[in-house]
């Protein structure tokens, strides 16, 4: 019996982690996509300024983190949200708003996504699964490993 | 490179960690889910060892998932009988008092070619001898011959031959192994002595030591 509840504690501590991974996750990229669609409300008034200070605020909350992502993530999802931060920021720059509001609509729509398969709906379960991608460029070991 | 190589300690150590939870039983004798498990964990492993574009935990958590649902399984498999029979199905007998069950054959995809060979494998070759034969849940034949088929046994001859014991290892490649010599009520004054009886000086001398229950000691020196 000892084996059993060993193992049901195992199964249900392996749930609750993963159930919470969803959720923190969630709970992040609302937190991004709130900022970034604020930032994008501010672009088209013309607050430039505004727009690229809410954007890297988003972009240092996503950093903040990265250790934990890069963990949790294929790292090929974490580093298009990177290019997607870098890519928004140089329109934002450049204040080309059409390319500006094309790239955040991308950067929203892949934080969605990322933590829309996160999450246990029969849609995730039973269909299949994005493309691989190898993860590139500079990174922290541990994270590589993880 | 060097993500690989560490990846690949971890999970290698973690398919140990599994295979061994799995219990003394050998790839062959395996019942159904832990030969479903053995097959899974294998490849589980594999993938992020080889994409270190995914996270490692894509491998780990499937294999903690896996490990612990096996560990329920057998659990219940072993206090339940009606949840053994639905998982591991039942022995089914081929061939009972000398008659072959053809529908059982039948039932199991068991062919004539099939029960032939495991017959021989077991020194049988004369059907006509074996009593009954059974297929186990784990896909392996019992066979039992008629009892005039069967060596005689010295119980059987009104011999009363002395009990074997079961020897224990006390040294094992040089190293004294301090829990059998005390599982044996021994202790290293009793040891020193069998080996000076054996003109043996040190214990890193012996490759092999073993005492059985009645003390006997059998002993093989290390080669120079």
């Amino acid at each position: 019996m000892k084996r059993l509840w060993i193992a049901l504690v195992l199964l249900g501590a392996v749930f609750t982690a993963v159930l919470w991974n969803g959720r923190a996750l969630t709970g992040l990229t609302g937190e991004l996509t709130g900022l970034l669609a604020q930032a994008g409300v501010q672009a088209g008034a013309g607050d430039w300024a505004g727009a690229g200070a809410l954007t890297r605020r988003a972009q240092e909350t996503w950093t903040a983190r990265d250790g934990y992502l890069h963990i949790m993530l294929r790292h090929g999802d974490t580093d298009e949200i990177d290019t997607g931060f870098q890519e928004t920021l140089a329109y934002l720059a450049c204040r080309d708003e059409e390319e500006y509001a094309a790239a955040n609509a991308r950067l929203i729509a892949r934080l969605e996504r990322l933590s829309e398969a996160e999450q246990l709906t029969w849609n995730n379960i039973l269909s299949a699964a994005a493309g691989n991608r190898c993860r590139r460029g500079p990174c922290a070991v541990w994270g590589d490993i993880w | 490179m060097v993500i690989a190589f560490v990846r690949t300690i971890i999970l290698y150590l973690l398919i140990i960690a599994g295979i061994r939870l799995m219990g003394k039983r050998q790839v062959g004798e395996l019942e159904p889910s832990e030969l479903v498990l053995a097959l899974i964990i294998a490849d589980l492993a594999a993938v992020p060892m080889q994409d270190f574009g995914i996270p490692l935990l894509t491998g780990i958590i499937p294999i903690f998932t896996l490990l612990a649902v096996t560990m329920i399984i057998s659990v219940l498999t072993m206090k339940s009988v009606r949840f053994r029979a639905l998982l591991c199905g039942r022995p089914s007998v081929i061939v009972e008092n000398g008659r072959i069950h053809q529908r059982e054959m039948k039932k199991n995809r068991f062919t004539v070619d099939e029960l032939m060979e495991e017959l021989r494998m077991k020194g049988i070759t004369d059907l006509s001898t074996v009593k009954y034969a059974i297929l186990e849940t784990n896909g392996q034949i019992s066979v039992l011959p008629y009892a005039d088929q069967l060596p005689v046994t010295a119980g059987q001859m009104g011999r009363s031959p002395e009990e074997g014991g079961l020897p224990l290892i006390i040294i094992n490649d040089g190293r004294v192994l301090d829990h059998n010599l005390k599982t044996r009520g021994l202790d290293r004054t009793w040891l020193d002595k069998r080996l000076d009886e054996h003109r043996v000086r040190h214990t890193e001398d012996v490759f092999l030591l073993t005492v059985d229950e009645r003390n006997r000691v059998y002993l093989v020196a290390k080669e120079v």
